[in-house]
Parts: C-alpha cells; structure tokens; sequence
C-alpha cells in the first residue's frame, strides 16, 4: 500500500516537472514570422474625428465626473466606429483674453475641427450662418424631447443637440441659512431680505458670482411669465415681430441685479474678471459665501460643489412666481464642411443615442434630452428637480428668439457689472431688436 | 548524554539555518545590485534615449522654422521684384502652415493683409528679440482662426533699400503632423510652450490626455502638482536662459521624469512627462525576468529542502520505531528471562515442596510396608498398617491430580463439559462433603441460597463441584476449631434473559492471610509458606487451578482477607438457563399441578419464585385461618415448612388429611440441623409423608416426588444391594505392570470373582477369541501398554463377528484421568471409563450398573 503511494507520489512528480519544463520552454519561446519586417502589420494608424470643446483648469488627482460620463459615451463610439476622438481646448487665461465662445466662432468659421460643444449663443449664430449641420438627420433625434428641439432649431435646422438639459439652480449652503435663521428665498424681496441678515451678521458679500452666470438672476425674473403664463408662441412671436421688447422683459431682472450689486451683496469687480466655478468656489466651499450659483451638473462633480462639507440644496432663481430654475442647452454641432464630416455625424448618433444617455444621465445624475432616458437625481438636487418635474422653468436661451438670449445678455450684464446703468442696458437690447429686425 | 547529543543536534541545525540565511543574504544581495544596476544603467539608457528623442524633435522643429524663414525670405525677395507688393500680398491663398500675409510699407504704420484686413504690427508682440534664420519672431498668440499662431516678419529688400516688411502668420497646428504621435508607447506627454508667455500652444489631443493643464506653465505645474519653490525657480531660471532641464517628479501619484527642451535658443519649449515606469520598461521587465528565475529557483531550492526534510524525518521516524522496537523487544526479553527465573525458582521451589510432599507419604507407604512384612502375622496391625497406607497413598494420589490439572490447565487442554445439571445436586453434593468436614472441627456451616430464578442450569458441574470445594475445604482446613463457615449462592441481576447470574461467597472467620500472601494466592507454584513449616499440607495449586476453572467459565474470582479475623471469596458465574421442556413434561406426569405452602416465611416467596417457570401454581397460607381457608380447596401436595410444628402442626395435619385425600403428599420442609428430630420422625409416620431438606430447590422436590412414587420399586432395589455385585464374575484384564495386575488380581479375589491377566492388547484381543462365548463377565482394559495399546484391542475386539463382542462390557483402566481421555475411550467403543488406581467401590458400582444392563 505504501509502495503504491510512493510510486504514485513518483509519477505526478514526473508529470508536474515535464508540465513545468513545457510551460517554462513554451513562456520563453519568441513566435518567428516569416516576414523580415519586424513592424507588426497590427500597427495600423486609425481614423480621427476632431472634437473642440471648453476645458476647466485642473486640479491634480481631482476627477471630472461629468467629464467621464462624456468620456464614456465617446469610448462607446469610438469602438463601435474604429476610431479616435482627439480633443482639442481653449480655456482663456483671463477675462482680457479671447473667450471660449469668440475662439469657437473663429475656428468653426475656419472649418478647423469637425464637432463642437457650443454655448447657446454660438449655436444661434453659427446656425443662422450656416455653419452647422442638421441632425434632424440622426436617429437618435428622434428621442429628443420637444423642449430641447425647440430651444436648438435656427431656420429650420435642427443645428446642435446637448447630452443634458442644463438646469441653472442657485446652490445655497443650507447650514448657514439654519444658523441664522433664514428661510430659502422664493421672490427677490426675499433674497434681498437674506443677503441683507447675512451682511447684518458679518458676511460682506453673501451672493459669490462669475462673470458668466449672473444672467440667470435676469432670465428668472424675465421670461417667468412669458414661459409659464400659457402664451408663450404668442408673446414670442410678438418679439421676434417687435410688438413686444426684450427690453420691457429684461428691466426687472436688471434692477433687482443692480440692487444686489449697489447693496454690495455681489462683488461686481470680482465677478467681472472671474471665471465660472473658479472665482467663488474657494469662498462657497470654505463656507464664507452662502449663495453661489451653478449648474445642475455642478452639484454631482468634485471639481465644483460635488464634496461639499455642509448641506448643500439647489433651488431655483427667485421670481414673481416663486424658485424658478433656469434651462439653458449647451449642444453638440458638426461643422458643415469637417474634414471627417460622416465620422462626426456618426460620433455624434451614438454618443447621444438612448443607451449612451442612459449612461450618461446615470453618471452624471442629470436631466437627459431624451424622453426615453430619467434617473434619480441626488438629495441636493430634489427642490431643483421638483419645480422642473412640475414643468416650471424658463430657458436661458432659445433658438426661436430672433435675439440670442444667453450670450448678448452675459455681455450686458457684464456691462452692468463693469459700471453700466440699467437705462444703457436696456438700450443695448432695443439696439440688438432692431438688429434682428433688420435681418 | 541524551540531552547533550540533542544539543548538539540543535546547535548543527542553528548553524546549518545561519549558513542558509547567509547564503540568501549573499543571493539577495547580488540578485538585489544586479537589478539595481541594470535598473540604473537602463534608466540612464532611458534618459539618454528620450534627450535623443527631444533633440530629434527639437532639431525638426527648428528645421520647420527654418524652412519657414527661407521660404518666407524667397517670397520677400519675389515681393521686391513686384511692383504691387500688396497686390501680391491679396492674392495670397492660405496653406496649412503659411495662414495669414501681411505686408507693410516702409514708411507706413499699416499695412495690408492676404485676409482683406488692415494689418499693423501693433497687434504683434517681437519685443523678446528671438529670430528665425535672422527673421525676427513674434510671441505666440490666438490668431483669427482661433488656434495658437506666431509671425516672422522679413524685410523687402529691394537694391540694398528696405521697401517694406512682410509679415507671415503660422500655425502651431502644422508642427503636429511631424511630431511623434505620442512616444514611449504612448505613455509620454508633450506639450509646446511659448517661452515668453509660457502658454502651452500646441496639446495632446488624445480624450484621456486631458487631465494634465492645458493653458499655461503654471497649470502644467498645478495640475501635475510641482509646488516646490526651488523646483519652479529653478525651471524657470533654465527657460529664462533657453537652456534644457529634465527632472524627475511625480505627475498624479506616478513617478515621472518631467522635461523642459528648449527650441530655437529657447524661443519655445517642448515641456512634458515620462512616467518612469515607460522608461524604466525594459529594465523593470528584466528585473522581473529575474525575480522569477530567483522565485523559481528559491521555490527549487525549498521544495529540495522539504524533500530532504521530510526524508530525514521519514528516517528518523523509522530508526525511532526501530529503537522503540528494540527497546520493547529488550524489554519483553527481559520480562521473559525474569518470568523465566520466576518461574524457574517457582518450580525449583514447587518441586522441592513436592520432592517433600511426596516423600512424606511414599516414605509412610514404604514404612508402613516394611513393616507390614514384619508384622504379617498381626492382624490387628496389619489393618492398621493397611489404613495408613491406604491414606498415604490417597494423598500421593490426590497431589498427582493437582500436578496434572495444573499442567493441563496450563497447556490449555481442559474442555469445559457443559451439561445440564440443578443447583440442588450440586448444593447437595457440597454439603454431604463439606459439613462432616466442618463437624469435624466443630465448626458451624451455614447454607444460604436466596434470589435464584433458575436451578436448573447449563455448565460443567463436575468442575464447579471442584471450585466450590476447594474453596470450601480450605476454609474449613484454615478455619480454627469451633470457626464459622458460609456458603452463600445468591442471584444476581440478570444480564440476559438466558443465562443466570449467580454470585458464590464462602466465607470464614479462621486465620485469614497476610496482604502478601493475598498477591500470589491464585500462582501457580507458590505458597505462602513452603509445606515444611506450613501446619496444612497441601499441593498449593488449588487455589491456581480455582481461578483457572473460574477464568475458563468466563467467571471472576476474587479474595478479601485479614490476618486472624477470616477471608471471603467472591465467584460470579454466568450459566446458561436450559430448555425448560422437560420439566414441564415432569409435572405433567407427576400429575400435580397445585401446591399449597404452608407457613414457609420468607423460604414461600423462594418456592413461587423458583416454580414461577413450570406450570404448577403455588398458593401460600402464611397463618393458621389461611391454612383452614386454603385446605377445602383441592390440592395435589402441601409443603409445610417444619418451623409450623412449634405451634400445632400435627392438629393442622389432621386438619389437612380431613380436608384432603389421603394419597395427597405432605412434604415438610426442614432445616439441616432439625433433621431426625423426634418431631419429624413423628410425623413421618403419618401416611405419604416425607421431608424436604431446606433450602428449597425444585429438582429436590422433583426428586422426592419420584422417591415417593417409586417407594415400592426402592424397596426391592436395595435388597438387591445387599449381595456382592462381584461375586462369581470372572473378568478378562489386560495390564501390561505387573504390581497393578496382582492388585487386581488380589483385589478381585476378595471380593469373590475371578481374574485372567494378559500383559497387552494383542494378547487380550487373542484370549478373546480363544474364549468361549460369554466365558467373561468383563474385560478390565489398560490403555498404555506395549504391542497393542487397550483402544486398538477395544476396537477389534469390538469387530470380532461373535455375539459376545459386541456386549461384553470393557472398563478402560487407565491414570489418564481427563474427560478427552474418556472420550476418546468410549469411542474407541469401550463400555466405561475408570481411572487409576483401581477403587473397588467404584468398579462394583460400574459392574452393578452395567451387569445390570447387561441381563
């Protein structure tokens, strides 16, 4: 019995060596090809697509949520389609330098790339020059909600498509306002009567702002009416047709905007040269600024408000008609003439199909474009959510309005910030009607 | 010297695991400087290889320029040529390099554009003094096309006069194509930088690229986390001065080698990271080939260890069995020398006792005989010579049968004879032995036998016979005069249903025996006092072949004793209960079925108990209504215990003869030591009347009812006993010694039959023949004899064709005294077995017995 198991002992001995000798021989032995070229012919250089897009200044070892949930959809495409998506960027140095919109406007003029992710107020103007493609086209499209089609349409083209529907929310640092006891503000008078608390308790300026995002104060106050008073086509066209002026809408909102900055509750100068996120964020953070205001997509991403060590809550722009969130839609177009035109379009069908969305919307808990895809959005988020979940919002920016909204009215209110009064403001707008009307 | 081999096998293990460990340290070592080594000369190789690469890159880039500026300066001289420069100038259609051409007059302070604009080189910034093949170069900026640019602007020079001065916009973007598109495998970032404004104007591009500062030097440093003053003073000083610096850093928790090339006398940068582990790939591979073939071989190297391990231990495992083995084996030799000089000085010891112990008698029986000789002629002495002879001779004899039951016990040659037998006989048998013994020396004997459930029982009675009165007699040979004895058979517990648990006890107050002695009383060949000082003789074995018997019964035996105050020995044996069909037929042929007990106490419950097993119901009248009240009802025998004949037991007699038949048998029950009182023999008078000897045993009451059925048969029996049951016979004997052949002779003649001798079996078988048919009565038979030995004669003459042959009886005579040898005479075909020496009681009994049969 013994010599039995000895034996046996003996022969998985054998069988391991001469397994072990063929494995380590097999491991070190090199495949030789026939072919004297050592290059392997796997080596094959791949299509490129040319994407051009805004780029934050980063942080190091800080991840961009929602950039990875772009990142992911474009992985998507990229293996489907064989191909590579090389990014380019500009981000301005300073408020001095050439922005991120006018650096767009040059290269899309200058067919330099093939797809953009456009601002409201470029997809406005390089649509009505012509400049970018309808993606009517694109299958995807078909699953786009109504709102979005018609916030994105110029001249009957469907010319760009976002991967979320932007809501503007401000995000208010709801500890501090349980300290002193203050309610979240619904009207105006009811954030002035906040920032003035706060100011009464050593907080110079309560509101941080940037020199991008004032305008949402303005559009709330605006377009609370006309986007939610059941005439909107009406009182659209009757400013499109100059019955009406963007003046008369825009003067509230300017007023209540000049009194926060004559109050000192926003610092104009600061604001004036300060980028988005990056000039109030360190104060926000640091609890020193109760209010700031951002994106929806701001509240998921730790590279802005997604780490917060307070309660943080996004509500709604105060208006007449209580918090009112402001919609705007920052698109994908690709430039009529891109060298890699077809591949673009293809990109742009598969990052913005349902499945993509989905794990976009997902990733980045957003608001999809598309009707097909909802997810549940975070704690913070849930007053935001609610009043869009109840159809109550205004768009910051709307491709039906002969008058692009997002952009001019940024460069106004920067005027107002650089010292402008409201009358000049509101003359500026006159003068842009008028423009369009010319048209 | 054990503990000092151990150490020292300990100290050589300690010192064979240091010079293992040593030799690792050394492996290590240079297993460890070897990689390092190759790590460092691959990381130089590595850094020498990527100052190559940047050169390489730097070398095509400032040939980029260069072809730039001549190209640029082809175009000035063409221009000089022209008489409309500016014409020239708007007619030009942008490339991919060349975007924008711009020319100003000398003398003016605009110009005109390819683009259509006015151009002024207010818009540009040469302030840095850099040139390009002695083109003066601007700082980069964001041109019209919304991508990184920078101009040369070359002089028109025309007859030695300078008419104006073109300018030329070019694009970052065209360097891209004739850069590597990502060195290192990929895993290298490069980034162009003007070193005026430090702003990076030519990116990766790839997706996942985009973590790593995109705008300016400082977001390069931010974003890769280069904080340290010294580091960015240092960088900065090198750009200041157009001189290369390469560093290493670590870039998102990865080490990475960071480097600064300047271009074009540092006009601009090529700046970005190596992670260490792209460069140091080959090395870190190498490395890793050999931590393998270390693994492997260290693997190798413990696996021959355990392998040399496991072996030694199988070895020393097998030479401590061996060892051990030896160790037992040396032990169990030196158990057996001493169990062999034990047992030599025993049996030294033994036969010297028996040289004594047969002496004695055999010088007796020789004293005795010479004397006898001498006084022949006195009959008186004669017979007392003769008496003591006869005792003598009774002792020698009584110690050859130890001897030999010792001897054959201990060769294991005794065979239990399991039969049925009844606990009656055997009490009985013990008690006629036993109490005249006791009566002897005035000692009292107590019988005591309680809780039996069954009497009768399977097992070998002669040899419980032989227990019970070694025990017995011994306790009655060393028990004083005027001693107690107890004789007690209680019933134990059952263990099964089968057998009868039975618990022996004799009990004495005589001299008891020493703690000593106790150890060795059940040795064979030992005694506590030789048989020269001891006041009892005896062989001094039959305590060995008690326990012997007891063991071979599956018993236990066990002893309790003090010096002067008595010993008890304890026997528990088990026998098997037998069929009990038989005596349920005896009753049924007895005719008695009812039994009344009357007056019985406790002895009542005993008699129901041990009849419970057979079909006769008992009923019990413990006082005299009972008795009156029982009477009228019909029995077949009334027991009554003789203690009722203190109060008036013949008026219940009479009473019990009114009420019953008269052929209704009365048994008394009485004690030993009232037996043949006046009492009873009154009593016994009465008609169909007899007594019971307590205790109460089924077989005895079986007994006297056949005693009492046969009574008239009895009577004629022992008439016939009175005549000699050897006269007239005439016997055929074949016995080889002459001594005992005369003896027979003698004692046949007293007692009034005839003898023929024949000296073996062949002869005997011959005379047989010879004889007429029924000439002997009996053939005596001796066993061991020359010739022929007494089976074979038994056997032919059993096959002789005559009538005779087949019923002669033939008694085997032989000193094998041992079941086996009566077995194997009775198959051999003789009638009878009878051991030597010839007792002429039994002989006449055999001769009874069988003549009897044989009319």
């Amino acid at each position: 019995m013994e010599k039995n198991n000895k034996s046996n002992m003996k022969k998985i001995a054998a069988v391991f060596i001469t397994a072990f000798t063929i494995f380590a021989v097999t491991a070190c032995g090199n495949n030789e090809d026939d072919s004297k070229n050592l290059i392997s012919s796997e080596q094959q250089e791949k299509k490129t697509v040319n994407l051009f897009g805004p780029m934050e200044k980063t942080n190091p070892n800080a991840d961009n949520i929602a950039r990875t949930a772009f990142d992911m959809t474009v992985a998507i495409a990229e293996q489907k389609l064989n191909l590579i998506v090389e990014y380019r960027t500009y981000t301005a140095e300073n408020y001095k330098e050439k922005t991120y919109d006018d650096v767009t406007l040059d290269r899309a003029r200058n067919n330099m790339d093939d797809w953009y992710l456009l601002n409201p107020d470029t997809i406005q103007i390089l649509g009505s020059e012509g400049r970018l493609a309808d993606l009517s086209v694109l299958e995807s499209a078909k699953n786009l909600r109504e709102v979005v089609k018609t916030a994105n349409v110029v001249n009957g083209k469907l010319v760009a498509i976002p991967q979320e529907v932007v809501a503007h929310g401000l995000f208010v640092n709801k500890d501090m306002f349980d300290k002193y006891n203050i309610e979240l503000p619904n009207t105006p008078e009811e954030l002035l009567e906040c920032c003035r608390v706060f100011q009464q308790n050593g907080i110079q300026t309560p509101i941080g702002a940037n020199r991008w995002w004032l305008e949402n104060f303005v559009f709330a106050q605006a377009y609370a009416d006309l986007y939610n008073g059941g005439n909107t086509e009406a009182e659209i066209k009757a400013l499109n047709s100059g019955e009406s002026k963007y003046s008369d809408y825009m003067r509230s909102g300017f007023e209540f905007l000049k009194e926060l900055i004559d109050n000192g509750y926003i610092d104009a100068e600061k604001a004036y040269i300060s980028e988005a996120i990056e000039g109030e964020r360190a104060d926000f953070l640091s609890q020193k600024t109760p209010i700031v205001m951002a994106y929806w997509g701001a509240a998921n991403t730790e590279t802005a408000y997604g780490n917060t060590d307070f309660e943080l809550q996004v509500i709604g722009f105060p208006s007449k008609r209580g918090q009112m969130p402001v919609v705007s839609m920052t698109g994908y177009g690709v430039n009529v003439n891109a060298e890699n035109f077809e591949d673009a379009i293809n990109v742009l069908d598969i990052i913005l199909s349902d499945k993509a969305l989905q794990i976009y919307t997902e990733t980045n808990k957003v608001i999809s474009p598309s009707k097909n895809v909802e997810v549940d959005c975070i704690e913070a988020l849930k007053p935001l959510n609610d009043r869009i979940e109840e159809n109550v919002y205004v768009l910051g920016s709307n491709a039906a309005m002969n008058v692009e909204q997002w952009g001019n009215t940024c460069i106004i209110v920067r005027n107002l910030l650089n010292g402008a009064s409201v009358e000049e403001c509101m003359a500026e707008f006159d003068r842009l009607q008028q423009e369009a009307l010319k048209k | 010297m054990k503990k000092k081999q151990s150490k020292n096998r300990t100290n050589k293990g300690i010192a064979l695991l240091l010079s293992i460990i040593i030799v690792f340290c050394i492996l290590a070592t240079v297993v460890f400087s070897v990689s390092r080594k190759i790590s460092t000369e691959m990381s130089n190789s590595a850094i020498q290889n990527l100052s190559e690469s940047l050169d390489l890159m730097k070398g095509t880039i400032e040939a980029i320029l260069v072809k730039e500026a001549e190209f640029q300066k082809l175009i000035a001289q063409e221009i000089a040529n022209i008489e409309n420069p500016e014409g020239f100038v708007r007619s030009y259609h942008k490339n991919q390099t060349m975007v924008k051409l711009s020319i100003i007059l000398s003398g003016k302070t605009e110009g005109i554009s390819n683009t259509g604009e006015l151009f002024s080189e207010a818009e540009l910034n040469f302030s840095s003094g850099k040139t390009v093949d002695n083109l003066a170069i601007s700082e980069s900026y964001l041109n019209y096309m919304g991508t990184w640019a920078y101009t040369m602007k070359c002089p028109v020079e025309k007859e030695g006069k300078t008419i104006a001065t073109l300018y030329a916009e070019y694009v970052y973007d065209s360097f891209d194509k004739s850069l590597p598109n990502g060195f290192y495998n990929g895993k290298a970032m490069l980034y162009i930088m003007d070193a005026e404004n430090e702003r990076l104007v030519l990116k990766p591009k790839g997706m996942g690229e985009r973590s790593a500062g995109h705008l300016n030097l400082e977001d390069f440093f931010r974003a890769n986390n280069i904080l340290e003053e010294s580091l960015r003073n240092e960088v900065f000083d090198c750009i200041k001065n157009g001189k290369n610096i390469l560093f290493y850093h670590d870039v998102r928790q990865k080490d990475a080698l960071n480097y600064m090339w300047a271009v074009n006398d540092g006009y601009i940068y090529l700046i970005g990271y190596v992670p260490i582990e792209a460069i140091q790939q080959e090395g870190k591979t190498v490395n890793q080939n050999i931590l393998i073939v270390v693994i492997v071989m260290l693997v190798a190297f413990f696996l021959c260890c355990m392998v040399y391990y496991f072996n030694q231990r199988q070895q020393n495992r097998i030479r401590k069995e061996r060892e051990e083995e030896r160790e037992i084996h040396n032990k169990r030799l030196a158990q057996a020398l001493q169990a062999a000089q034990i047992a030599s000085n025993s049996k030294t010891t033994f036969l010297s006792n028996m040289s004594h112990d047969i002496r004695t008698p055999m010088n007796a029986v020789l004293g005795f005989t010479t004397l006898l000789a001498i006084d022949a002629e006195n009959p008186v002495k004669v017979r007392e010579y003769t008496k003591k002879i006869m005792a003598s001779g009774q002792h020698l004899l009584n110690l050859i049968n130890d001897i030999l039951d010792v001897s054959k016990i201990e060769s294991g040659k005794v065979v239990l004879n399991i039969e049925e037998f009844t606990l009656n006989d055997l009490v009985s048998s013990i008690d006629a032995i036993i109490r005249p013994m006791a009566k002897a020396k005035n000692q009292n004997f107590h019988l005591e036998v309680t809780a039996i459930k069954h009497e009768y029982l399977m097992g070998d009675e002669t040899r419980i016979n032989q227990i019970l009165i070694n025990l017995l007699s011994n306790a009655v040979k060393y028990t004083q005069e005027g001693g107690d004895i107890w004789f007690r058979i209680v019933g134990l517990k059952q263990r099964s249903s089968q057998y009868e648990h039975i618990k022996i006890e004799v009990e004495d107050n005589g001299y008891g025996m020493t703690p000593e002695y106790l150890e060795t009383i059940f040795d064979a060949f030992t005694r506590a006092e030789n048989s020269t000082t001891n006041k009892v003789q005896g062989t001094g074995l039959g305590m060995a072949i008690t326990k012997s018997i007891v063991e071979l019964m599956g018993g236990t035996i066990e002893v309790f004793s003090e010096v002067d105050k008595g010993s008890l020995f304890r026997v528990e044996l088990e026998f098997r209960i037998p069929e009990e069909q038989a005596d349920r037929q005896f009753w049924k042929n007895s005719g008695i079925s009812r039994i009344l007990a009357v007056e019985c106490g406790e002895a009542c419950k005993d008699i129901q108990t041990l009849m419970k097993n057979t079909s006769v119901t008992v009923d019990i009248a413990t006082n005299k209504q009972e008795i009156l009240h029982n009477i009228q009802q019909q029995y077949d025998m009334v027991l009554i215990d003789s203690d009722i004949l203190d109060v008036d037991g013949v008026e219940v007699i009479k009473k019990i003869r009114e009420m019953q038949a008269d052929d209704i048998p009365i048994l008394f029950l009485v004690d030993y030591d009232k037996y043949n009182t006046e009492e009873i023999e009154q009593i016994l008078s009465m008609k169909n009347t007899a007594i019971l000897v307590k205790p109460f045993f089924v077989s005895a009451l079986k007994e006297k009812i056949s005693e009492i059925q046969s009574k008239q048969n009895q009577t004629e029996e022992l008439e016939i006993e009175k005549v000699s049951t050897l006269e007239g016979l005439h016997f055929l004997a074949a016995e080889d010694n002459e001594i005992n052949a005369e003896i027979l002779t003698e004692l046949l003649e007293i007692e009034g039959a005839s003898c023929e001798i024949v000296e073996n079996g062949q002869l005997a078988v011959e005379r047989f023949i010879a004889a007429k048919e029924n000439e002997f009565d009996a053939i005596l038979m001796d066993v061991q004899m020359p010739v022929m030995n007494g089976y074979e004669a038994t056997v032919k003459i059993r096959a002789l064709d005559r009538e005779d042959a087949k019923n002669i009886i033939i008694i085997a005579m032989t000193a094998n005294a041992f079941v086996e040898d009566e077995k194997e005479a009775l198959e051999a075909g003789m009638s009878v077995h009878m051991s030597k020496p010839i007792n002429i009681d039994t002989l006449k009994k055999i001769v009874k017995q069988y003549v009897k049969r044989k009319e």
